[in-house]
């Protein structure tokens, strides 16, 4: 996988777009003391300082509304931060959002190729790639369904299937579980750990959840409140695959404590 | 029926004598219902529509019988309707035509308000300063009466097929734009971050999220403007009686000559045409969005 890493910055500090520089430390993506101030003034991110391994699986989390989102959007491009510097490759970039995102009109086939369409892949190779995520995701047999009479979790799936067919060297997924029940979410935590040791991307997981974050993770990064910066990141000893069976284990309970005491502390700043 | 079982729960509860009276009853199952046949379909669908059919024309019935006999001439009898309109030799051709033409002006004014309706949503969703401007002079548009710049409008394009067609667009234009807008402006902001992550450009966004994303908003639009147009086409040819017309030129002219008959034939034939052009609408909006739009699926 050819990295591209190109670095963007403040539009006052130097021409709108990117530019090639040397990628500091041999990470997968840098903050460098990175704000965003929204247009009404909103400090949505402050001061952020962050370096992400290649490789690593690194959730973020934090009282809401501290600037989780405006992180994964900076870092993707979706918005351009007013401060700072970035270090991404967005040449092959997943990103999964709170619901499923799906096209309503479009086939589960027709959705998963989406991204390769507006990427103007060949339809033959198009639709290869599609069935072979969507097979990936359990999902054979779907091809022809519409979103509408498929499940949370199924579309969920789906969504992921859609940003596997580019083949992600960076993943992001904005607290994509967040609205689903407890044993889809179990279930797809570790289908997501799956496809993470498979198919070898950078992961960045926004949740609220403290024991996904634990489970999933080899990094978790705690915000504190708004202006969002870093707070404290926690290293994750425990190596993968992960089994379910690690939530029920001391040494997983007590770190998950320790992330929920820094996390009470950001809140109350 | 239920039966009330003898209770012989909560024995912690009644030792300390706090027990709830419990009134438990067995609740039976019903059995699974057959789907229904064809038959039933159609006599659920069909028969409300024509008992209530009936129902308007007993009132009509009421009403007609309860009038002066001098007066009952404004409300025809069927018998009437046949003998004096439907068959008289050559009325039924001539209410084709006459219909034909009706159609022809109609479907071009909505022709004409839907490509340029569209066209103004597209230009104003796409250049919110041209939203600014434009959007202002459309509900201007909307509050003007149609039928007192007709005058204006013979004047300035004389009395053949086009000022009709121009009416018949003034009176089904606003909803086109306006609802083609509305719908591309709701767009889940998502789905439009997803292209942009991909770097889609504008038109692609366009084609391939805003505009599918619209249509079942856009064709709501389509059945307001298309349930106006007949009636639209009908009332710009009151004000143009020379020439070979159409069903508003033939309600003219009976009243003129005092043949109600044909004049209620004639309006039995334009609501005839104003419900093909809903129907229309409505049965190409389920072909196209009943498959994924809530509101647009079919009733079960
Ligand atoms: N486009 C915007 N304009 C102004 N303020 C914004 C905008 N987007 C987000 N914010 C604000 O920035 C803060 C961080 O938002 P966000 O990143 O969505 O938080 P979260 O951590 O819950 O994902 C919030 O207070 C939010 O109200
Ligand atoms: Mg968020």
């Amino acid at each position: 996988m050819s990295a591209d890493f190109t670095s963007t910055t403040a539009p006052h500090s130097q021409a709108p777009g990117t530019e090639a520089q040397a990628m500091p430390g041999g990470n997968a993506i840098v903050f460098d003391n990175v704000s965003m101030t929204f247009p009404d003034g909103t400090e949505g991110l402050k001061d952020v300082d962050l370096a992400i391994a290649p490789g690593e699986f690194v959730s973020i989390v934090g009282p809401s509304g501290c600037g989780k989102s405006t992180l994964l959007k900076v870092a993707s491009g979706l918005v351009t931060h007013t401060g700072g510097k970035v270090w991404v490759d967005r040449d092959q970039l997943g990103y999964t959002f709170q619901d499923a995102t799906l096209l309503p009109w479009r086939k589960v086939q027709d959705n998963v190729e989406l991204l390769m369409e507006l990427r103007g892949f060949p339809p033959a190779e198009r639709a290869r790639i599609a069935r072979e995520k969507i097979d990936l995701v359990g999902l054979t047999g779907f091809e022809n369904h519409y979103p509408q009479r498929l499940s949370g979790g199924m579309k969920m799936r789906v969504s992921l299937a859609r940003s596997l067919a580019l083949n992600p060297a960076v993943f992001m997924f904005d607290e994509p579980f967040g609205a689903l029940d407890e044993i889809t979410r179990e279930r797809l935590n570790d289908e997501v750990i799956d496809l993470y040791q498979r198919e070898q991307f950078t992961g960045i997981f926004v949740t609220h959840s403290i024991p996904e974050a634990v489970y999933m993770s080899s990094k978790v990064v705690v915000m504190s409140a708004r202006p969002g910066r870093i707070q404290e990141v926690f290293d994750v000893p425990f190596a993968y695959p992960r089994r379910p069976e690690m939530r029920y284990q001391a040494d997983f309970s007590e770190l998950c404590g320790e992330v929920s005491l820094s996390l009470r502390r950001a809140i109350e700043g | 029926m239920p039966d009330t079982l003898a209770q012989n729960a909560a024995p912690a509860n009644a030792a300390r004598g706090t027990a709830r009276k419990a009134n438990i009853e067995a609740h039976s199952a019903v059995p699974i219902p057959t789907p229904p046949g064809l038959a039933h379909k159609l006599l659920t669908s069909l028969v409300p529509p024509i008992l209530a059919g009936i129902l308007v024309i007993l009132l009509y019935a009421m009403v007609r019988s309860s009038l002066p006999p001098h007066r009952q001439f404004l409300m025809p009898s069927a018998q009437g309707l046949w003998d004096l309109a439907f068959a008289v030799p050559g009325f039924v051709p001539e209410l084709l035509s006459r219909s034909v033409t009706t159609m022809a002006i109609a479907v071009t004014g909505l022709a004409l308000s839907i490509s340029f309706g569209c066209l103004m949503g597209i230009v104003m969703f796409r250049f919110l300063f041209l939203e600014k401007a434009i959007f202002p002079y459309l509900v201007v548009l909307q509050s003007v009466p149609v039928l007192a710049i007709v005058p204006l409008i013979q004047s300035a394009l004389g009395f053949g097929f086009m000022p009709k067609v121009l009416i018949v667009a003034l009176f089904t234009f606003f909803a086109v734009p306006t609802t083609l807008l509305l719908g591309l402006k709701s767009v889940d902001k998502n789905i439009l971050n997803l292209f942009k992550l991909q770097g889609a450009t504008w038109r692609t966004t366009l084609i391939k999220a805003c505009l599918p994303s619209a249509g079942p908003t856009l064709f709501a639009g389509f059945s307001i403007s298309g349930s106006l147009a007949v009636i639209a086409a009908i009332t710009s040819e009151l004000f143009f009686l020379s020439g070979e017309g159409g069903l508003g030129q033939l309600l003219m002219n009976s009243k003129i000559d005092f043949k109600y008959e044909q004049m209620y034939a004639a309006l039995i034939a334009a609501s005839v045409l104003s419900i093909a052009v809903y129907l229309f609408f409505k049965w190409l909006g389920n072909r196209l969005f009943s498959h994924w739009h809530e509101a647009s699926e079919k009733r079960q």
